[in-house]
C-alpha cells in the first residue's frame, strides 16, 4: 500500500506507551487497561469500515521497555497485516534508529518513522521533525512533522484550557489552526505530509466536533492528520460504548469525505499576497507567523520559498512580502525588481533601497518607485510578526481580495484555492466552534443533535463573495454525498454572493472558473 | 406645502440646531422634517432631492463648503443578519450616500468627506468598506472631491483631536475630544438607518453621532496621557460602563459616583454630544432596516422594510418625527416604550436645548406621518423580551423600567417598577 494515500492514526499501545505514561501525572488504572486492550488484536475491531488503513505503533524510545514492545507487538502486527492495514513503528529521537529500522523490517512493519531520517535504507523510512526543523529535503513518501497545534478557537476549544475565548490583538477570538503551516510546507516540499498533533489530554472533554474540525483543519491545507485520540474517547470505543461509536462514525466520515476528492491537495491558494521566505532559521519564526498573521486577518496570501532562483510567474498577485531581513540573491532580487517594475508592489525589511524615495508621509515604511511600482521598506525592523503584519496591512487592501466571507469569520477560518491548470476553483469554510448543535463527545456524554435543533438563528446564515463570477458552484459538506446547488446572487461591488446553509463545520464551494 | 416650505432656508435650520440656550431656559427651537415614501433604493436620488428642496434647497447650505457625513457603521464589516448586507439592514446605504455625494456636488460643496470610525486592524475607512462590499470607487466617483476618514484614530497633521464642549456644562461629560475632521468641515450631516436600540430605545439621527468619539480616546485600553495610536476596542469599557476614564489629555466625566450602567450613560452621552456638535442636516434611511435591535447581535433583530426616508436640520426633531414614524411616543420617559431600559436621549437633548420633541411644534412636510407610519414592534419574529432584567445590571442601580415581558407592541405606560430600582 502506498502510505502517501494511506489513512493514518496514532495507535497507542502495550509496555512501552504504559512505561511512558505511567511517569506522567494522572495515569490512570482505567488508561493502562486501555493501553493494554489496544495491544489485542480484538482492539482492531472497531476499525473495520473504517477508512482507516495504517497504524502508527509507538516502536522504540531509548527506553528498556523497547524490546519488550517490539516482541509483543507481534500478534497486534499480524493482526493488521491480515486485515490490509499497514503498521508504522514510531522511533522516538533518543532511540538507537538503526537498531529500531531493522527491528521493524524484521517484525514486519511497512515502514518506521524516524527523526530527521535523510539516509538510505533497504526499509521505507519517513522522516519526522518538528515544524521549524523538518526535513524538507529528505526522498521519502512522506513527511511527518509534530510540534502541530490541536485546532480550535484558543482558550474555548478543547485544548484551550477551558474559560474564557483569549483574544488576539484583533479583538477577535484567536483561532489555532495548521493552515499556515501547511502553506510553509508545500512552499518547501511536494512530499505529501503526515501532520501529528494530540488532543490536549489533562481530562479537558473533547467533543466530537472537534475531532472533525481537526481533520477538516489539516485536510483543508492539503495535509493528513495522524488521527489521535484522548483516553476517554479509546476507552468508549474499548467499552463499544454507543457516544464514542457515533464520534469515531462523525471522525471517519470526515475522513473519507476527503478521501474522496484527492484532487484538491494539490490545490493552492488565490491570495494576492505573497509571501516569500527562505523559511531557515529565524526567518521560519518571522515569515511562517506572518502568513499565519495574515490569514487571521482574512487576507488570503500564497507561499513562495525564497531558493535563491528567480521566482514563478506572479501572476495576480498585488503585493509581495519578503521580511527577511537579508538581502535576496542577485537572481531573486531581479526577479523582485521585475515585478515592481511592471507595476508591483514590495514591502521588505531594509535590504531594500532600490529606486527612489518619494514623499509619503508613513511613519512606518520608507516608500520608493520603481518603474510602474512602489517599495516600501521598514523603517525600523520588528521582531514581531504581528506588529509587521498590523503596519503592512496599511499598504495593502481588502480591495484586492479574491473571496471573502460574512457571518462566518469570528470563529471559522477559509481558504480559495485554485487547481494547478487553474480551471477550478474551491472556497472551504471551516467553523472552529465547538458549542452548538452537533456536539457530543468522544469519550462520553451526549450524542449529537444538541440544543437548537430545527431553528436557524440569522447570525449562523454564512454568505460567501468571489470577486470572479464563476461558470458554475457546487457546494459540498462532510454529510454530502453528492454536491449540492447553492444560491447565488450579484453583490453591488461587482462581486458574487453565495448564500450558504446554516453550517455544522465545514462547507465547500467548488467553482468551474 | 412645499412651497410655503421652500420660503424658509437651511440657514434658519441650522441656527436652530447650532443654538444651545442655557438649560431649560427658553423654548427649544423648532424645525422641520420632511418626509417621502421610498420602497427602493433604486429610487434614492430623486426621493432625496425631493426632501432636500422641500427643507429649502442644499445650496445655501453647502455652496463652497466642506461638507462632512457621518455614516453608521456600528458592529464589524463581516456581521450580516442573515444574508442581508449591513446596508440593507444596519448600516447606512451606500446608494443613499452616492445621491446625497451627487446633490452635495451638484449643490457647489466644496469638499466631501465620509466619516466614520473604522476599528483596529483597519487603518482606513476605505479597507472597512471594501470588506464590507461596498463599492468604494463609486462614491468616489460621485463627485470629484470625496475622501474618507476614519475617525477613530487621528485626523492627520498638528491637530489630531478638537475639542467640542457641551453648553451650560453637559450630563455626562463636559466637553469631548473628537477627530479634527468635524471641526474642520463647514458642515455636519447625520446619514443612518433608524432603529431600535437594545440600550438607547431607539438610534436614528442624533444617536448616530456617538459614534463620533475616537475609541482612540474613550475605547477599551485608553486612558493613560495620551490617546492611543490604535483603537484597541470598543467603547464599552469607558462610554458605555464608565469603568475608567479617557487618558488625561481629554476631559473626565463630571460624576464618577454616577450610575455606571449604559442605559443611564449613552443616552446623556448621545444628548451631550448632540448639544457640544449638534449635525445640520440628517437624511435618515428606512427604506429597510431592522426591528428589535441595533444590530444582528441584539437578541431579537429581525429585517424590516418600513419604505420612507426622512430628512430635518435638527437632532430632536429628526429623532422626535422618526420616532412617530416608527410606531412609538416621543414624549415617552425613561420605562416606556421604546425606553424601557434607561433614559430617552431625546428627552436629556431637549433639556439641553438642542430642540423640541413636542410632535405639535414640529411641522412635518411632504407624507405625513400617518401615511408613513410603520410598527416596529409589530414586526413579527421578535424573541427579546423588551424589559427584562439584564445580566450587567446590579440591584439598586439606576434605572426603573417597566415594561411586561413580551408586552411589545402594547400601548400604554411602564409596568411596575421592581423594587429598588425606582
Amino acid at each position: 500500500m502506498a502510505l502517501a494515500n494511506s489513512i493514518p492514526m496514532r495507535w497507542p499501545s502495550g509496555p512501552l506507551e504504559i512505561a511512558i505514561r505511567q511517569k506522567a501525572e494522572g495515569f490512570t488504572p482505567q488508561a493502562r487497561q486501555t493501553l493494554e486492550y489496544w495491544h489485542t488484536a480484538p482492539a482492531l475491531d472497531f476499525l473495520q469500515g473504517s477508512p482507516v488503513n495504517c497504524l502508527v505503533v509507538s516502536w522504540a524510545a531509548g527506553l528498556a521497555e523497547d524490546a519488550e514492545q517490539q516482541r509483543s507487538m507481534q500478534p497486534l502486527v499480524a493482526a493488521a497485516r491480515q486485515r490490509n492495514v499497514d503498521v508504522v513503528g514510531w522511533v522516538d529521537a533518543k532511540a538507537d534508529s538503526q537498531a529500531a529500522i531493522a527491528a521493524a523490517k524484521s517484525a514486519g512493519l511497512t515502514a518506521a518513522a524516524v527523526q530527521g531520517f535523510t539516509g538510505k535504507s533497504d526499509f521505507p523510512v519517513i522522516p519526522w521533525g518538528e515544524r521549524g526543523h523538518a526535513p524538507w529535503q529528505a526522498a521519502s513518501e512522506v513527511i511527518a512533522i509534530t510540534d502541530n497545534v490541536w485546532p480550535g478557537v484558543a482558550g474555548r476549544a478543547a485544548g484551550g484550557g477551558g474559560g474564557a475565548v483569549s483574544a488576539g490583538p484583533t479583538a477577535l477570538p484567536w483561532l489555532d489552526s495548521n493552515g499556515w503551516f501547511l502553506q510553509v510546507a508545500h512552499a518547501m516540499t511536494n512530499t505529501p505530509l503526515w501532520i501529528l498533533f494530540d488532543p490536549p489530554g489533562k481530562g479537558e472533554v473533547v467533543p466530537a466536533r472537534s475531532y472533525q474540525t481537526a481533520v477538516c483543519d489539516v485536510e483543508i491545507g492539503g495535509g493528513r492528520w495522524v488521527i489521535s485520540l484522548d483516553d476517554a474517547f479509546r476507552d468508549g470505543l474499548s467499552a463499544r460504548k454507543q457516544d464514542s461509536l457515533d464520534a469515531w462514525k462523525g471522525l471517519s466520515s470526515a475522513v473519507a469525505f476527503f478521501s474522496k476528492h484527492p484532487e484538491w491537495k494539490a490545490y493552492r491558494s488565490i491570495g494576492a499576497i505573497a509571501v516569500v521566505s527562505d523559511f531557515a532559521g529565524d526567518n521560519y519564526d518571522f515569515s511562517g507567523e506572518l502568513v499565519n498573521a495574515l490569514s487571521r486577518r482574512d487576507l488570503l496570501c500564497r507561499v513562495l520559498r525564497d531558493s535563491g532562483k528567480e521566482l514563478p510567474p506572479l501572476t495576480a498577485v498585488k503585493t509581495v512580502l519578503r521580511a527577511d531581513p537579508t538581502a535576496p540573491s542577485a537572481a531573486l532580487r531581479k526577479s523582485l525588481l521585475a515585478y515592481v517594475e511592471q507595476g508591483g508592489f514590495l514591502v521588505a525589511a531594509k535590504w531594500a533601497a532600490d529606486g527612489k524615495p518619494v514623499a509619503d508621509e508613513n511613519e512606518d515604511f520608507t516608500m520608493r518607485a520603481l518603474g510602474k511600482g512602489r517599495i516600501a521598506v521598514v523603517k525600523q525592523d520588528t521582531p514581531d510578526p504581528w506588529e509587521f503584519v498590523t503596519k503592512a496591512q496599511s499598504l495593502v487592501s481588502h480591495a484586492d481580495d479574491s473571496a471573502k466571507l460574512f457571518n462566518a469569520s469570528a470563529s471559522g477560518g477559509f481558504t480559495f484555492t485554485s487547481s494547478p491548470d487553474g480551471k477550478r476553483a474551491l472556497l472551504q469554510l471551516l467553523s472552529y466552534a465547538n458549542y452548538g448543535g452537533g456536539g457530543g463527545r468522544g469519550g462520553a456524554g451526549r450524542g449529537p443533535g444538541g440544543a437548537g435543533a430545527g431553528t436557524v438563528p440569522l447570525s449562523s446564515l454564512a454568505t460567501a463573495w468571489t470577486r470572479l463570477k464563476y461558470r458554475s458552484a457546487q457546494l459540498w459538506t462532510l454529510e454530502s454525498a453528492a454536491p449540492a446547488k447553492v444560491e447565488v446572487a450579484a453583490c453591488e461591488d461587482g462581486g458574487t454572493e453565495y448564500h450558504l446553509p446554516a453550517m455544522s463545520a465545514y462547507l465547500a464551494l467548488d467553482f468551474e472558473v | 406645502m412645499g412651497l410655503e416650505i421652500n420660503r424658509r432656508t437651511f440657514l434658519t435650520g441650522l441656527a436652530a440646531a447650532a443654538a444651545v440656550p442655557a438649560r431649560a431656559a427658553i423654548t427649544p427651537p423648532a424645525s422641520p422634517v420632511a418626509i417621502a415614501k421610498c420602497k427602493s433604493y433604486s429610487e434614492s436620488l430623486p426621493v432625496i432631492t425631493k426632501l432636500m428642496d422641500q427643507l429649502g434647497g442644499l445650496g445655501k447650505l453647502v455652496k463652497g463648503k466642506t461638507v462632512v457625513i457621518k455614516i453608521n457603521f456600528t458592529g464589524g464589516p463581516t456581521t450580516r443578519l442573515g444574508y442581508l448586507p449591513q446596508s440593507r439592514s444596519y448600516w447606512t446605504n451606500p446608494q443613499q450616500v452616492g445621491a446625497m455625494i451627487t446633490l452635495l456636488d451638484k449643490a457647489g460643496a466644496r469638499r466631501i468627506r465620509i466619516a466614520e470610525g473604522a476599528d483596529s486592524p483597519f487603518v482606513s475607512l476605505e479597507e472597512w468598506m471594501y470588506k464590507s462590499s461596498w463599492n468604494v470607487t463609486a462614491l468616489k466617483n460621485a463627485a470629484p472631491r470625496v475622501d474618507f476618514v476614519n475617525t477613530n484614530i487621528a485626523y492627520p497633521g498638528k491637530k489630531p483631536y478638537a475639542r467640542f464642549t457641551v453648553p451650560n456644562g453637559g450630563l455626562l461629560f463636559p466637553a469631548y475630544d473628537l477627530n479634527t475632521v468635524f471641526d474642520e468641515c463647514d458642515v455636519l450631516i447625520s446619514m443612518t438607518k433608524a432603529k431600535e436600540h437594545t440600550t438607547a430605545g431607539v438610534t436614528i439621527s442624533m444617536k448616530n453621532l456617538f459614534g463620533m468619539t475616537p475609541n482612540c480616546i474613550y475605547g477599551a485600553g485608553a486612558g493613560g496621557d495620551e490617546p492611543l495610536k490604535m483603537p484597541k476596542g470598543g467603547r464599552q469599557q469607558i462610554l458605555h460602563g464608565g469603568r475608567g476614564n479617557p487618558p488625561k489629555s481629554s476631559l473626565p466625566e463630571l460624576d464618577p459616583n454616577s450610575p455606571r450602567q449604559d442605559t443611564y450613560r449613552i443616552p446623556r452621552c448621545v444628548a451631550d454630544i448632540n448639544a457640544a456638535r449638534p449635525y445640520h442636516l440628517a437624511v435618515i434611511d428606512a427604506v429597510e432596516s431592522i426591528s428589535g435591535g441595533e444590530g444582528p447581535w441584539s437578541p431579537g433583530a429581525r429585517p424590516c422594510s418600513p419604505g420612507f426616508v426622512f430628512a430635518g436640520t435638527n437632532g430632536v426633531c429628526v429623532d422626535a418625527v422618526g420616532m412617530a414614524l416608527m410606531g412609538f411616543d416621543p414624549m415617552a420617559d425613561r420605562g416606556q416604550v421604546p425606553f424601557e431600559d434607561g433614559d430617552s436621549a431625546l428627552k436629556l437633548a431637549e433639556s439641553l436645548g438642542v430642540g423640541t420633541r413636542d410632535l405639535k411644534r414640529i411641522e412635518v412636510i411632504g407624507t405625513p406621518i400617518a401615511e408613513a407610519k410603520f410598527d416596529y414592534r409589530a414586526v413579527p419574529g421578535g424573541i427579546y423580551l423588551r424589559g427584562q432584567p439584564r445580566q450587567q445590571r446590579q440591584p439598586g442601580q439606576f434605572p426603573g423600567r417597566g415594561g411586561q415581558p413580551g408586552r411589545g407592541n402594547q400601548p400604554g405606560g411602564p409596568g411596575p417598577t421592581p423594587a429598588g430600582r425606582g
